[in-house]
């Protein structure tokens, strides 16, 4: 609230001239919170915290009552004492330094230095209030951008104010004040400096758990005075940074949108695309021609996709990659295109960067990575996105790669078994075969056997050392219960590969 | 019980305490019973209870400026004329003398008095302290009033007051005062014996002496704990006087107010501030601004050395002293007379603190 010392009344024009400090001089810098007149030196009431208690009747210095008076300032906490006197007794004196009350004496009307001292406590809220009134005026006309803003700010303020993202980097404005703002903490900040103070406001998303951006000022030396005028102008203008930061969200998912639509289109190519596919690709500055190799980010659900777009874009630019991005699902797709087919130190290279942009990114955002293989043309686009796609579902499971996989590093096929093995696939291969589990026969390896067996009964009775009867037999009843036509390769290679699952993990697990 | 030669110091000092920093310097009044028992003089301190109900005792003291009877001494018959005015006036023989004021020179002078005009000097008085004003006497606090009452200046002027209430008394005796020597001898109505229980302090005289004989057996530069056991009081402080200042009171009846005061001492262990605010008595101490005791009480500055109290009028900057508080009277505590001399009777706007 406000503060305002003795030391600062006494630099009043008022006061200035004539009010002398005779005794408590150590108490000067006690914070005053109410002038209030006595008729004489025995006030009629009780002094008060922070009370500057002006004596207004005339008195005689050595009356004994001042020395009361000091008494009752010192016991009530009171901020000091003025009285309409030229001179104190030495006893006074004494006492005022002993209990460290300042004894302020005028010769003048002290009810005039009254009026002074009360407009000045009074100064920080009318301060308070024409600076609020302006910061409202010059920001909430129209939508202004956080430069602007920031740009606004600073001039009503006359100090240095910044916009700050939630790592504490500056986006706009100056401020050597990046390091002391502790992001963790989405509330009003005021940190003390030792040549000023920095006070800091955050600009909230609705529904994020953290602030999207902070607005900070630093007051320096003598405006550090107005470190209490200054907040609720901060606020008003961290929310016109709010506001800008919704409209533009606004735009962003709107952009996000049609980017994911379009992706979606290239996605589905088999065939040369067509002319308005080519036309909005070129429109969004997708290129469609020459080698891509796609790139997946996947995220928790709990990340704010939209919103961290420009994060990913920022890493993998701040790795030298020049790379195209869409949200898409929990996560990012993205890839980058040579004009030529790259050789593979290209290939690695690109690798190496993607995985330092990864690292990157991960500092603020809990991603995982998968890269897929150069494909050339449209419809390459898609292929190395699906690969991207695997690498990265793979990679969500594998901190050990931490939470990156290339595609190069796999053999294709090795690629697919894993990919059997992750917990989507699993619980869906039991789930098929579990009618088979709860009957005798032990179908499941009946099963999983004939199908290596290329679906030979002899081959597979030789392998089971049961008759090929009992075989033919139990794969009817398997065709039966599973209501399957094992003659059809879709649905044998769906079981071929749910048996292999669930026998590889249960004899790991 | 009869008083000896050798009784007069511890008296002095007994009545020098109790006048509170007033009552007069007592130097003098000592020199004159020391010389007025070395002559042949007998005082006897008789107790109000051993005289016939009916004896007649007229209070006695001077009134005025104390420091001019230091200076321009009796002429030797003030007593004899006021006292034998008052018996003329009343008609009454006077069998025995009081004093109207134990504390100072007034706890000396009528026992002078008394071995000069051949009666007996009777235990009690009218203040049980100093008091600066008649109308404070307890005989006024309980109604009684003072009239009649007769005043012999040194010059030789007789005035016997036969009406007006105890304020005029005091009006006209300081005004007849003022016109005269500077001093006079005051002597009122003879009081019978039997009724000095209502209206006077009994024994006052002789707790005087034991007093005083208690305070000289502490000695030299008593410690806070042997001063306060000795005089059965409470030490304030025991410290330096860092400053006196004075200035001259509010008038009263028109007339130029008494000379008023205050003396801080800061205390040598604590270094805390004691104030003491003065007229013709220290009326009001005040503890690093907090009142801490006030009259009735009786507050004494003693030189810190000797123990010899000092005058409101002697006291300056730069004397090692102690302060002393001691309760006053029962007679002044009692509600019905607290007000006759709480602070606010000295134009002090405090409440009384009481030990």
């Amino acid at each position: 609230m406000t503060a305002v010392t003795l030391r600062a009344l006494l630099a009043l024009p008022e006061w200035a001239q004539s009010v002398r400090v005779l005794a408590g001089t150590a108490g000067l810098g006690r914070e005053v919170r109410d002038v209030r007149p006595s008729p004489g030196p025995a006030p009629d009431h009780p002094v008060t915290q922070g009370e500057l208690v002006v004596v207004a009747g005339p008195m005689r210095p050595g009356d004994w009552r001042i020395d009361a008076l000091l008494r009752r300032v010192a016991d009530g906490g009171g901020a000091g004492v003025l009285l309409p006197v030229d001179d104190l007794l030495e006893g006074t004196r004494r006492l005022g330094d002993r209990l460290g009350v300042p004894v302020l004496v005028t010769a003048e009307a002290p009810l005039e230095r009254l009026v002074a001292a009360r407009l000045a406590l009074a100064e920080p809220e009318l301060d308070r209030a024409e600076l609020l009134l302006a910061t409202h005026e010059a920001l909430t006309d129209r939508l202004r951008p956080p430069e602007e803003i920031v740009a606004v700010l600073s001039g009503l303020l006359r100090a240095p104010v910044a916009l700050l993202d939630d790592q504490g980097g500056v986006l706009a404005g100056e401020s050597g004040a990046a390091g002391l703002l502790r992001p963790g903490e989405p509330v009003p900040q005021r940190i003390e400096l030792s040549d000023g103070v920095l006070l800091a406001h955050p600009a909230l998303l609705p529904s994020a758990s953290r602030p999207a951006l902070w607005l900070a000022v630093r007051l320096h030396g003598t405006a550090a005075a107005r470190a209490g005028v200054v907040p609720p102008a901060l606020a008003v203008a961290a929310g016109a940074v709010q506001r800008w930061l919704l409209a533009h969200r606004l735009e962003l998912e709107r952009d996000a949108r049609s980017r994911s639509a379009l992706l979606g289109d290239l996605l589905r190519l088999d065939a040369e695309p067509d002319a308005d596919l080519r036309r909005r690709a070129a429109d969004a500055g997708w290129r469609l021609g020459g080698w891509h190799v796609g790139i997946r980010i996947g995220t928790p659900a709990s990340v704010d996709n939209v919103a961290r777009g420009a994060d990913v874009a920022r890493a993998l630019r701040g790795e030298g990659i020049d790379a195209v991005v869409v949200e898409h699902g929990d996560g990012w797709t993205a890839w980058t295109t040579f004009a030529q087919e790259p050789v593979a130190g290209q290939v690695r290279d690109l690798a190496a960067r993607l995985r330092a942009a990864h690292r990157e990114l991960g500092r603020s955002v809990g991603a995982h990575m998968g890269v897929g293989r150069p494909h050339p043309r449209p419809e390459g686009l898609a292929a190395t996105i699906a690969e991207a796609g695997d690498a990265a579902r793979l990679a969500a499971t594998r901190p050990e790669t931490g939470h990156f996989l290339h595609v190069d590093q796999l053999g294709m096929a090795q690629l697919l078994l894993e990919w059997t093995r992750t917990d989507t696939f699993e619980p869906a291969a039991r789930a098929l075969l579990a009618p088979l589990r709860e009957l005798p026969g032990d179908l499941v390896r009946t099963l999983a056997a004939y199908l290596d067996a290329e679906s030979s009964l002899a081959e597979t009775a030789a392998v089971l050392g049961v008759h090929r009867n009992t075989v033919a037999a139990r794969v009817q009843r398997i065709e039966r219960v599973l209501g399957v036509d094992l003659r059809r390769r879709d649905e044998r290679l769906a079981l071929h590969l749910a048996c292999r699952t669930v026998i590889l993990a249960d004899e790991h697990g | 019980m009869r008083i000896d030669p050798a009784d007069v110091p511890a008296l002095e000092r007994g009545v020098a305490l109790l006048g509170s920093g007033g009552g007069g310097e007592t130097v003098t009044g000592a020199m004159l019973l020391r010389a007025r028992l070395a002559a042949g003089g007998e005082v006897t301190l008789t107790p109000a209870g051993d005289l016939p109900a009916g004896a007649r005792v007229v209070p006695v003291g001077l009134v005025g400026a104390t420091a001019v009877f230091d200076e321009k001494l009796a002429g030797g018959g003030e007593f004899r004329a006021a006292v034998a005015a008052i018996e003329r006036w009343t008609g009454e023989r006077a069998d025995a003398l009081m004093s109207i004021e134990v504390g100072g020179l007034n706890g000396l002078l009528p026992l002078v008095a008394a071995a000069e005009l051949g009666l007996s000097y009777v235990d009690a008085d009218l203040s049980g302290r100093g008091l600066p004003r008649l109308d404070q006497l307890s005989l006024a606090a309980v109604g009684r009033g003072l009239t009649p009452a007769a005043l012999a200046e040194s010059s030789g002027q007789v005035l016997v007051l036969t009406t007006g209430t105890a304020a005029d008394v005091e009006r006209t005796a300081r005004a007849f005062i003022t016109s005269g020597g500077g001093w006079a001898v005051l002597a009122l109505a003879p009081i019978p014996a039997g009724e000095l229980a209502g209206c006077a302090m009994p024994a006052t005289t002789s707790a005087a002496l034991a007093l005083g004989s208690r305070a000289l057996a502490v000695g030299d530069s008593p410690d806070r704990e042997r001063l306060a056991r000795a005089t059965g009081g409470e030490v304030l402080a025991l410290g330096r006087v860092i400053e006196v200042s004075r200035w001259q009171g509010p008038a009263r009846h028109g007339r130029a107010g008494f000379g008023r005061g205050s003396v801080a001492v800061s205390d040598h262990a604590t270094k805390s501030l004691l104030r003491l605010e003065m007229e013709n008595e220290y009326l009001l101490a005040l503890r690093d601004g907090r009142p801490v005791a006030s009259t009735p009480d009786v507050l004494a500055v003693l030189d810190r050395r000797t123990g010899a109290p000092i005058l409101c009028d002697a006291v300056r900057h730069g004397v090692e002293v102690a302060v002393l508080r001691l309760a006053a009277a029962p007679f002044w505590t009692h509600p019905a007379r607290l007000p006759v001399l709480a602070p606010r009777a000295f134009g002090i706007d405090c409440d009384p603190v009481l030990s």
